[in-house]
């Protein structure tokens, strides 16, 4: 509790703080000699506005009925009782005054510090569309989202978690659109499935709320794009912010959005809905290419056409191990130079890639140890891979997967594959909604924006398995 | 936890432990295109040609090696020659692939049923393998010749027959085909041929290549049961595939008299020896399409076997003088030309019925479906009943195109 006391305060804010160093507590007296005394954090708040907007008319103008707010030249005052709340607000930047014989404290929000400028983020490039790019800062993020929806509806709901690092997130999401059982559910999870010590990613809010924390899949989606957080919510469904990630989290994620990009909502429809089939085709030959691959050579050479058997059977003449082995190795070699490419300063990297492309390549084949169909198909796999980005983690685990059971069983255990990670797959839900919507359960409107994108304006009803109550988007033009 | 992971661990060692069973690396199988099959003293040789696949890996033509190898087993059957060859040669013979069956004419004139056995039988070779005999000759000599630009021998081969389809006067029969005949009684099957031809013309060359011989698949060969017993020439087998409907494409040379005159006339002059003196002016008409409908028909106790065929073609040459945009014109060459293919289908009727006495175009079959208790009665001599039947033969022409030209190249001068 705040006492009336100057000099009990002072040693309260100290020992809760644990005498840190940052912290600032400055006393002083006004003209008609009112002792005040400021705290807060060093390099949290702007010290120029401290001294022009607080300091000096408290100095010149603070009289003895002690009412601060008379004569603050800022906006935002808030009275506190709380010490553990005042901590709080100065942690986020909240300068804290106390004045003589006045058993509260004022937190005036100055909160300063340096940010990264807004860029475009690097792993969503795109050709159209908006540029810009979420940063670590979560009051900059919610006003990149609200410059999108401008709208009273919109509505940002904040929560502090993690018990060490005293984590800002905040969900966001549309009044009158939102599905409010996911909406319960979110804020139902937040609430009891965080107790952890520290948030310092969105990844670990996404890892302590999902709905399947064994599955290969993740469950809930992640974007650095402003205008892809819009469209989401726009869905009905949820965004949880995170200060300090440039990562918002969009939930339910459904299999279908991994297929889908801004991009393809800002071009026409048809070549849209191309490059979704061909999305969909480098899914499934990224994950099962190098397994079928290797079960057509060691089991079914019958199936694979004369002229290009002999080819593959001269490639693989002198490679000294089983097909299996050699997929495997290939594909290891591709994550190793995946991996330390990026880890590598940018000055080594092009150095990797030269490496890489050479050893893997051409050195591999001509000193044979990898057959040269090997290397074309590893390179393809990786290529198609590339395609969809946010399925990446599962994919790779998924291939090394069918290497092992085309290299083991051949088509067979390939076949059986497919389908129990299909039924797998399938069984996921997302705070309560089937991963596999639209496409399993069926949905005639949902159809329309799933692998197939169709014209905008038939797009007249929002996704149903979201949305329950405002479910129309926009009115039928074509039937007036 | 702990029981999860004992079964995971139970899947894998099963997986591991019956997996890879079959597996086979490409470095172990000896990937084998054409096959033969001669009896030698009572035994079974088998010749496979196997793919060198070193070979396919780029080389200048210098080093390379040889293309294909040959390797030969012996033994009581055909699965005992097989198991020779291992002893011999250090890879698998893999016969999934195998695209010809060469049969040797000793070995299809002993019969081959129960050789065939095998391969029907056998998961790795496919029935869609086509099945040859070697006219006059044993297996492994027609093997090995190599006439064409491909330069595996067994596809040069595989290439001849799928020639079959722009000139129908040879024979591409595979297995399930020749099986599905020979266990029918209202047919007896017929196998194409393969002869290995001395170059003759084109030796006398100068800067020809020193390659001898060269591969011919005109003709086919006849079969009783499962022995062979002659061969049809090449005009026969376009006969024999016209009746059976296997005609897709393929030309028809016929002549046309030099006025146009009534049927009579025509016929005259289309009568077959003047053809081969090359007295008339011939015409050739490509066909698009073709269709056969067989049938029988009893009346009064005789058998009457129909054949109708509808053809369809453009013109593609001209040899006469003939205006080509009178419509009746056009009528007169349909005519002409129907009657070609009437004759030359007549003439391997003739000689199925005077020479083989056999069945082989599956009127049986027609004769089973259509009159089936009649059937149960003749069926064990149809082949006789068959071989003193009357023939009707019906053949209609359209021609849908004339080519580019309207005035053929022979137009008197000054006309």
């Amino acid at each position: 509790m705040v006492s009336k006391s100057l000099k009990i305060n002072k040693e309260q804010i100290k020992s809760l703080f644990n005498n840190t160093s940052d912290l600032v507590v400055y006393e002083f007296e006004t003209l008609n000699n009112i002792k005040l005394m400021i705290c807060y954090i060093e390099g949290f708040v702007e010290k120029s506005l401290l001294d022009r907007d607080i300091i000096k008319p408290i100095i010149l103008n603070l009289d003895d009925n002690r009412d601060i707010k008379k004569v603050l030249y800022v906006s935002n005052v808030n009275e506190f009782n709380s010490l553990q709340e005042i901590a709080d607000k100065m942690v986020y930047g909240g300068v804290a005054l106390f004045v003589d014989k006045v058993s509260q404290c004022y937190v005036v929000n100055l909160n300063h510090w340096d940010k990264r400028s807004i860029e475009e983020p690097q792993s969503e490039a795109v050709i159209r569309g908006p540029k810009e790019g979420f940063i670590e800062d979560l009051a900059t993020n919610k006003v990149m989202l609200r410059r999108r929806i401008r709208n009273n509806n919109l509505v940002f709901e904040d929560y502090i978690v993690g018990k060490q690092t005293r984590t800002s997130i905040s969900i966001a999401y549309i009044q009158d659109v939102v599905n409010e059982e996911v909406l319960a559910e979110v804020k139902k999870r937040i609430n009891w499935n965080i107790d952890i010590d520290g948030i310092l990613e969105s990844g670990y809010i996404q890892q302590l709320i999902e709905d399947n924390p064994s599955s290969l899949i993740c469950t809930i989606g992640d974007t650095q794009k402003p205008d892809v957080v819009a469209g989401k919510l726009l869905e009905g469904r949820v965004a949880v912010f995170c200060d300090g990630t440039p990562h918002v989290l969009t939930m339910p994620k459904l299999f279908i959005e991994d297929i889908q990009s801004s991009e393809d909502y800002y071009s026409r429809p048809f070549y849209a809905t191309f490059l979704r089939l061909l999305r969909i085709n480098c899914l499934l030959l990224s994950i099962i290419l190098p397994g079928l691959h290797v079960a057509l050579q060691t089991f079914h050479q019958e199936m694979i056409p004369t002229v290009l058997l002999t080819t593959m059977a001269g490639a693989r003449e002198g490679v000294p191990f089983p097909a299996m082995i050699e997929a495997f190795f290939m594909t290891f070699m591709l994550e190793l130079m995946k991996e330390s490419g990026i880890r590598l300063p940018r000055a080594v990297g092009s150095a990797v890639s030269i490496v890489g492309a050479l050893v893997l390549g051409q050195a591999a084949v001509e000193a044979g140890l990898v057959s040269a169909p090997m290397v074309i198909v590893v390179a393809a796999t990786a290529i198609a891979e590339f395609a969809v980005p946010a399925l990446t983690e599962a994919i790779i685990i998924y291939r090394f997967i069918f290497i092992l059971l085309g290299g083991f069983m051949g088509l067979y255990a390939i076949t059986c594959g497919i389908i129990v990670i299909s039924i797998q797959i399938l069984s996921l839900n997302s705070f309560g909604i089937p991963y596999g919507f639209p496409l399993a359960p069926v949905n005639k409107q949902g159809l329309k924006d799933s692998v197939v994108r169709f014209p905008l304006r038939s797009f007249i009803y929002r996704p149903k398995s979201l949305e329950k109550r405002n479910i129309i988007r926009q009115k039928d033009i074509r039937k007036k | 936890m702990k029981k999860v992971l004992l079964l995971s661990i139970f899947l894998i060692i099963t997986l591991i432990l019956t997996g890879c069973w079959n597996a086979t690396e490409l470095n172990n199988i000896g990937i084998t295109l054409l096959l033969g099959l001669d009896i030698e003293n009572g035994k079974v040789v088998l010749t496979a040609e196997v793919i060198n696949p070193t070979s396919a890996k780029e080389k200048t033509s210098m080093e390379r090696d040889y293309v294909v190898k040959y390797v030969q087993g012996i033994g009581n059957n055909i699965f005992e020659a097989f198991r020779d060859i291992t002893l011999k040669f250090d890879r698998r013979i893999f016969v999934a692939h195998n695209k010809v069956i060469i049969l040797g004419e000793e070995f299809a004139k002993k019969g081959l049923i129960k050789e065939i056995d095998l391969l029907s039988r056998d998961n790795e070779e496919r029935e869609t393998a086509y099945l040859f005999v070697a006219k006059g000759a044993k297996a492994y000599e027609v093997m090995g010749i190599n006439n064409g630009l491909e330069e595996i021998p067994a596809n040069y081969l595989l290439k001849l027959i799928e020639n079959y389809k722009l000139n129908p006067k040879a024979m591409n029969i595979d297995i399930i085909h020749f099986l599905k005949d020979y266990y029918d009684r209202g047919i007896e099957p017929t196998l194409g041929i393969i002869e290995k031809k001395n170059k003759k013309q084109i030796m006398k060359m100068s800067n020809t290549s020193n390659e001898k011989y060269e591969l011919s698949i005109l003709g086919s060969a006849v079969f009783n049961k499962d022995r062979l017993v002659g061969y049809l020439d090449g005009n026969d087998t376009k006969g024999l595939n016209f009746i059976k409907g296997r005609v897709k494409h393929g030309i028809i040379v016929f002549p046309i008299p030099e006025t146009y005159m009534d049927k009579e006339t025509v016929n005259f002059f289309l009568s077959k020896d003047k053809i081969e003196n090359k007295d008339l002016d011939l015409n050739t008409l490509d066909i698009t399409k073709t269709k056969t409908k067989n049938d029988i028909e009893i009346i009064d106790g005789n058998i009457i076997l129909k054949t109708n065929i509808v053809l369809r073609g453009m013109i593609w040459e001209i040899q006469e003088d003939i205006d080509m945009t009178k419509l009746e014109n056009i009528k007169i060459l349909e005519d002409a030309c129907s009657y070609a293919v009437e004759e030359g289908v007549r003439s391997t009727f003739m000689k199925a019925q005077n020479e083989f006495r056999m069945d082989i175009f599956g009127f049986g079959d027609i004769f089973h479906r259509k009159y089936p208790k009649e059937w149960a009665k003749i069926k064990h001599n149809w082949n006789e009943i068959f071989s003193q039947t009357d023939v009707e033969i019906e053949v209609k022409t359209n021609i849908i195109r004339t080519g580019l030209t309207n005035i053929p190249a022979n137009n008197v001068k000054g006309d």
